[in-house]
């Protein structure tokens, strides 16, 4: 008998990459799949040290392609299985993640952002959000979180696996170098000592039973012989996808009710946006802060009713313009004038948010 | 001691710091080298961390030198692709300890890292080198005693520990004297003396008689670190 990785709740100074281990384990995986790439290799490194330990498995392949095709075998097969990667990595992962999506299997991802195109850097962008919502040959039926702290790292890890076993979409965490390097105090505990019930995963392909005498045929499919029939699956994903997304949706928001400008950001540069607010307040300025925690689903109707509301937002983002993308899409109809701060590969400072926002009123 | 007509050269000092990922090797080394610096040593810090060469002193390279250290690291004009890309050690490094003057090392990495003091040339045979690991008990592969002892055993050789147990900014007083009691307890098991405990120096009024509770020397960090990348 292995001991349980986390008993009661301690406090722990950690590495966002040692996060996400713990939190698999935590979210009781029994599989990660990987190939190294900076900035994510702690989240392999770690897995691999303590995964003997509770009886858990590690397998590297070799390339990301197959790191999330065997990652799909794993599901398939009724474990539960991750993988994590960043920037090219990211690119490669979108082919499996396609499948995954097309066949409805609960496949977890973790990303954390590097600089691109292509190689570029090792450190941190948020240049990865186009291709994590909507990568691949495909309609972006996927759910991304995308975290701002090493607590939300934990949580939503140990989420990822219940949004994705439960709602069969593939599900991924987006972090950033930053996040994945960054030293910070959280939390860590056994989800279950909480009250979060973890999704019991179950195989898809070999289930008991024989087929024809006590069970169906499980047929899934990543291939369709017409436009018709393809049509007909898309539509009832898109159809599905848009009634649970409700309650998967998430976002944060301070003072956005009396705001003349808000501050729309996510991930690690939310964290300088919400600081930017919070210094702006206490000078007298009526800003608000907007962040989606869903990059998909969006948290459309919020941020409608946020817009509408405001005379001025200012999106701000470590890419050229790829959550403004979203945000422009989601509010398209509505008058309100977007400013932006765009910085593709570099951090963004509460210092900057405040000059640009003191420039704008 | 040495003696070279009336003037007396003292032993020197070097000091290597190796420990798990993100200890705070590097805080304590630099933090190390400034202490010698202001006692009017001649001091030389060398970065061996050969796995991401690029990241840990090299932002604050420039302000060490001013503050009057030999600073022996790498500069990003000085060579081309990235710390996955492949590792080189710089001659300078390899030499380090034929340099005049006080040697720190900060030695990245963990384990595996702590193997890079064999590509500096002299060290095995060098009688003044100590190798100090850096132990803070809130990371999780040093948490509790029986961890430590494992963890320090596959470091190779280790002549003292230094606790450097802390959380970041929420660090309290008692946080970082649980972290002295369950050091000393593992050094004691190791047969190790613990050398200090390291604190931010924001606390500095709370071990104003200049030990812990358990009677270990405190060392006061100025923290450098979070100015650089990782």
């Amino acid at each position: 008998m292995t001991e349980k990785p986390i008993q009661g709740e301690r406090k722990m100074f950690l590495t966002g990459n040692e996060v996400v281990a713990w939190a698999a384990l935590a979210a009781k995986v029994d599989i990660m799949y990987g190939y190294p790439i900076t900035p994510q290799n702690e989240i392999m490194h770690y897995w691999t040290r303590m995964a003997p330990k509770y009886g858990k498995k590690f397998l590297q392949t070799e390339d990301e392609l197959s790191a999330g095709f065997t990652t799909i075998g794993g599901v398939l097969a009724g474990k539960k299985a991750f993988t994590a990667t960043a920037g090219p990595g990211n690119t490669l992962m979108q082919e499996p993640i396609s499948m995954a999506e097309m066949m409805r299997i609960p496949t977890v991802v973790v990303i954390q952002q590097r600089g691109g195109p292509s190689t570029a850097t090792v450190i941190y962008s948020q240049q990865e959000v186009t291709m994590t919502t909507y990568g691949g040959n495909g309609e972006g039926f996927r759910v991304v979180y995308s975290t701002a702290t090493h607590q939300e790292l934990f949580d939503y890890t140990i989420k990822a696996f219940n949004t994705a076993w439960k709602y069969r979409f593939p599900t991924f965490v987006l972090g950033d170098g930053y996040q994945a390097k960054m030293r910070e105090s959280l939390h860590i505990y056994d989800p279950e000592e909480k009250g979060i019930k973890l999704v019991e995963p179950t195989p898809t392909l070999s289930r008991p039973g024989q087929i024809g005498v006590n069970r169906e045929p499980n047929h899934i499919r990543n291939t369709y012989n017409t436009e018709e029939e393809l049509y007909q699956i898309v539509m009832g994903y898109a159809k599905e996808y848009a009634e649970i997304s409700p309650e998967i949706i998430e976002f944060q928001e301070q003072d956005v009710d009396d705001a003349e400008i808000v501050i729309v950001s996510h991930g690690v540069v939310s964290r300088a946006a919400l600081a930017a607010t919070q210094e702006l307040r206490k000078a007298g300025y009526k800003v608000g802060y907007f962040r989606p925690i869903t990059l998909r689903p969006f948290p459309t109707e919020r941020m409608r009713a946020v817009a509408a509301n405001t005379k001025k937002l200012l999106v701000v983002e470590s890419a050229l313009g790829q959550l403004n993308k979203l945000v422009l899409n989601e509010i398209y109809g509505l008058t309100t004038p977007i400013e932006t701060l765009l910085k593709p590969g570099v951090g963004v400072t509460s210092e900057e948010i405040v000059t640009r926002i003191k420039s704008l009123l | 001691m040495v003696c070279v007509g009336v003037k007396i050269i003292e032993e020197r000092i070097v000091e290597a710091y190796v420990g798990e990922y993100a200890s705070g090797k590097s805080e304590n080394a630099v933090n190390r080298a400034l202490e010698l610096v202001r006692s009017g040593r001649q001091v030389n810090l060398v970065d061996l961390d050969l796995v991401e060469p690029f990241y840990t002193l090299r932002p604050i390279k420039q302000e060490l030198t001013n503050m009057g250290l030999k600073v022996i690291a790498w500069e990003t004009g000085e060579t081309m692709g990235l710390g996955e890309a492949g590792s080189i050690i710089k001659p300078e490094m390899r030499w380090a300890l034929q340099r005049p003057g006080d040697v720190i090392l900060d030695i990245g990495y963990g384990v595996e890292g702590a193997k890079t003091l064999n590509l500096v040339e002299g060290a095995a045979q060098n009688p003044d080198l100590k190798v100090f690991a850096v132990v803070n008990v809130y990371r999780p592969m040093t948490s509790t005693i029986n961890e430590i002892i494992s963890y320090v055993s596959e470091l190779g050789l280790v002549h003292g520990l230094i606790n450097n147990s802390h959380l970041g900014d929420e660090t309290q007083i008692k946080d970082i004297e649980e972290g002295a009691r369950i050091v000393t307890e593992a050094a004691k098991e190791l047969r190790l003396p613990v050398v200090a405990t390291a604190v931010d120096i924001k606390l500095k009024k709370e071990f104003s008689t200049g030990h812990d509770c358990m009677g270990n020397p405190v060392r006061f960090l100025t923290r450098f670190m979070q100015n650089t990348f990782w």
